[in-house]
């Protein structure tokens, strides 16, 4: 028992260095993981919203959560392009995640997805680019169609879902309309 | 040096049937589903049979030679587990899936544990599972194989899923009526509705599926000539059909408990060929009576929990293949005491 | 004792994933791809690298009582920089990797290179060592994730190499993929081992 203050003592004295050293290390890095965090959303907001310009598109907040982002042609909030959301669904083995733009109409200007962590080969294949494609060819069948009444063929509608990866694509669509549907109830609140 | 005496430990009375003689005959009892299957898919069926059956062997020739042990591909056990397989697979595959997947059921199934009588699984059921997960699209899609005088689910609006496809997809509607119309609600009722009415065509096998599971009535002739002489006993596959039914009655039904239709599950999927074929391998199910008929239990529950609530619309081959796993589990557990032994204090 | 043979020993003779069988998990998890697996496989040999030298140059201070938490947190330190860092500079990387990156903490090479190795030698060999063992494991990842992405996905490096008639055996880059390999890829060296006995 005599020696537990010198072992402590010691516990302390390297955890303090350890601490410290990643104190720093988080100082260098904090900034450097921001800037990669914007630049991920501005990359997805100009996706959603093509027509754009980055700094036309301003976030609508509710208590610090951003409810979606408004995008217009002039920083000066002179006509209005469209809305842009986020929306999540569950799939197959993960949350899916997508950008998804759209006009006051509610028809899809772009969208992108986030994040998935999909079945490797079959759901991934929700944000996959064929080869000599430049665009991912899931996502790109949402263009211009009515973000409310999105259906994958499979329940009638006309986005072709990936072949053996039919939840991964629902989830995708029905994610896109919920998101939707949410947009909707949030401008008339916002209004 | 004229005669020998043996002194040899049990077992100590033997059969006159040999390893051969038992698989050939296995093989022989599934000829009438192959010729099935032939009449109802074409003759592509054959040449799929044929390429599993020559890969399978010509893969287990190969890799006795490399191990450097004797080449026994007389024995019918590499021919068996090759026609298992491609009784397996959607009869439109492309011709070079069921070479792959015999030769995967044969050397990792089978020779990478030490050959016939070692693996813990059944090889064709792994050679399938293999192919599952690969190739989902080419396993999962029926829609090239419109058997003769029917079609792929038993209905005639619906031309390219399978009737537990079918079935799934259904069901799925139901569960969930918040998210569909009342139009598709009703289609889907009246889907179960017609699935529940093709019940001659599930027992004829007049529907779509895997090569050899489709029709029940040839796949029991064989099965009940095995039972006859003794090759598969009974209390597997009762078990195990008797657990689906049962299970599928109490919960498959859409409005409520016992409104299930036990009939159309026990006849649809790879069931009748899995429980009475693959379940039933004398290397990997229990030897001993209670772990036999826990085994089918078990495979019972397992196939009704992925039919029903599962991701897949059919589970036979995964709930046999899991089951394979618990097997020396299942013996162990269910080992008879000794006679004259102590009772256990 | 050399310093080549110390050096060499981690690539083959004591590789830590062929021979030791250690860090499996992160060896069958992000094999899947070759990128990934270099990724981890520098993530591993830097973090062993410092934590090696760190806990070389520290053994003598180090009261046996209480070297396995003052090791964890050497190595904790190393892992949350290689974690913060990585997402700051690859963040396409840290996302591939995922909960990989912090679970470093728990690959038993390099606590096994610490207690084994780093807590006895001095600071030239411990660094030595752990850029041996850090290799071999980078090296191993290598091999698997080759084998695996090439098999799975036709390519390598994610550039297509089979053509668009191919497809690929898609429970390679699943995780019964993982299992598959390894076990063939150690059965391998068995046997190459057994062959070179006799």
């Amino acid at each position: 028992m005599r020696d537990i203050g010198k072992l402590g003592g010691l516990l302390l004295l390297i955890t303090t260095i350890a601490a410290t050293a990643l104190a720093g290390i988080y100082n260098v890095t904090k900034p450097r993981i921001e800037a990669q965090k914007a630049l991920e959303l501005d990359r997805a907001l100009t996706i959603a919203l093509p027509a754009a310009p980055r700094e036309a598109i301003f976030p609508v907040q509710a208590n610090d959560d951003i409810l979606y982002y408004v995008g217009y042609k002039t920083p000066e909030k002179k006509e209005l392009i469209g809305y842009a959301f986020v929306s999540h669904g569950p799939g197959y083995s993960s949350l899916i995640e997508t950008m998804v733009g759209v006009d006051s109409l509610g028809a899809i200007l772009g969208m992108k997805v986030l994040n998935q962590v999909e079945t490797p080969g079959l759901g991934t294949k929700v944000e996959e680019t064929r080869h000599g494609e430049g665009e991912p060819w899931f996502t790109q069948q949402f263009l211009r169609k009515p973000a409310g009444q999105l259906a994958v063929d499979k329940d009638g509608g006309d986005i072709q879902s990936i072949t053996g990866a039919t939840i991964s694509s629902r989830a995708v669509v029905k994610s896109v309309v919920a998101a939707y549907e949410k947009l909707l109830a949030d401008r008339v609140k916002q209004d | 040096m004229d005669k020998k005496y043996f002194v040899s430990s049990s077992p100590h009375i033997y059969t006159q049937d040999s390893i051969p003689k038992i698989m050939y005959t296995v093989i022989l009892t599934l000829v009438p589903a192959g010729i099935g299957s032939v009449y109802f898919f074409g003759l592509r069926t054959l040449w799929i049979m044929a390429i599993a059956i020559v890969s399978a062997v010509a893969a287990e020739a190969i890799v006795q030679r490399m191990m450097k042990r004797p080449v026994t591909v007389y024995d019918g056990s590499a021919i068996l587990t090759g026609l298992l397989l491609a009784y397996n697979v959607a009869p439109s595959v492309p011709l070079w899936l069921p070479a792959v997947g015999s030769v995967f059921a044969i050397a990792v199934g089978k020779m990478v544990f030490g050959g016939l009588g070692y693996n813990p699984m059944n090889p064709a059921l792994l050679g399938r599972a293999f192919l599952l997960a690969s190739w989902p699209a080419h396993m999962t899609i029926f829609s090239g194989a419109v058997p003769r005088g029917g079609t792929v689910s038993g209905i005639d609006a619906i031309t390219n899923a399978t009737p537990l496809n079918v079935l799934k997809a259904a069901q799925d509607v139901l569960q969930h009526p918040q998210d569909f119309s009342p139009a598709q609600k009703m289609e889907a009722s009246e889907a179960i509705g017609q699935l529940y009415d093709s019940i001659e065509d599930l027992f004829l096998g007049r529907i779509g599926g895997c090569i050899g599971e489709t029709s029940v009535v040839l796949l029991l002739i064989g099965a009940a000539f095995l039972m006859y002489r003794r090759y598969i006993g009974w209390k597997v596959p009762f078990t195990y059909v008797g657990t689906v039914a049962l299970l599928t009655w109490i919960f498959g039904g859409a409005d409520g408990l016992f409104t299930g239709n036990p009939i159309f599950h026990v006849l649809s999927g790879g069931l009748i060929l899995g429980a009475f074929y693959m379940a039933t391998d004398m290397v990997t199910s229990p030897v001993t009576v209670g772990g036999r008929i826990y085994f089918g239990i078990g495979c019972g529950v397992i196939t009704v929990v992925i039919r029903l609530y599962g991701g897949y619309p059919e589970g036979v081959s995964y709930s046999i293949l899991l089951m394979n796993l618990l097997t020396p589990l299942l013996d162990r557990w269910t080992r008879p005491k000794v006679f004259g032994g102590k009772k256990k204090a | 004792m050399s310093v080549t043979s110390e050096f060499t020993k981690g690539l083959y003779k004591q590789n830590p994933v062929f021979k030791q069988a250690l860090g499996l998990c992160p060896t069958l998890a992000v094999s899947n791809s070759v990128e990934s697996a270099l990724g981890m496989g520098v993530a591993v040999t830097f973090v062993l690298l410092c934590s090696n030298s760190i806990i070389s140059l520290i053994r003598k201070i180090v009261p046996a009582k209480i070297r396995i938490p003052i090791y964890i947190v050497v190595i904790a330190t190393f892992v949350t920089i290689v974690d913060l860092s990585m997402a700051g500079f690859l963040p396409a990387l840290h996302k591939t990797l995922g909960i990989f990156v912090p679970l470093i903490v728990v690959n038993c090479i390099i606590l096994g290179r610490a207690e084994a190795y780093a807590g006895k030698n001095n600071i030239g060999l411990s660094i030595i060592d752990g850029l041996g063992m850090g290799i071999g494991f980078t090296m191993a990842l290598l091999l698997l994730g080759t084998i695996r992405e090439f098999m799975g996905n036709g390519s390598f490096m994610g550039i297509p190499v089979m053509g668009p008639a191919f497809e690929p055996v898609l429970i390679m880059i699943l995780p019964p993929g993982a299992f598959l390999t390894i076990g063939f890829v150690l059965g391998f060296f068995n046997w190459l081992e057994n062959k070179r006995a006799k």
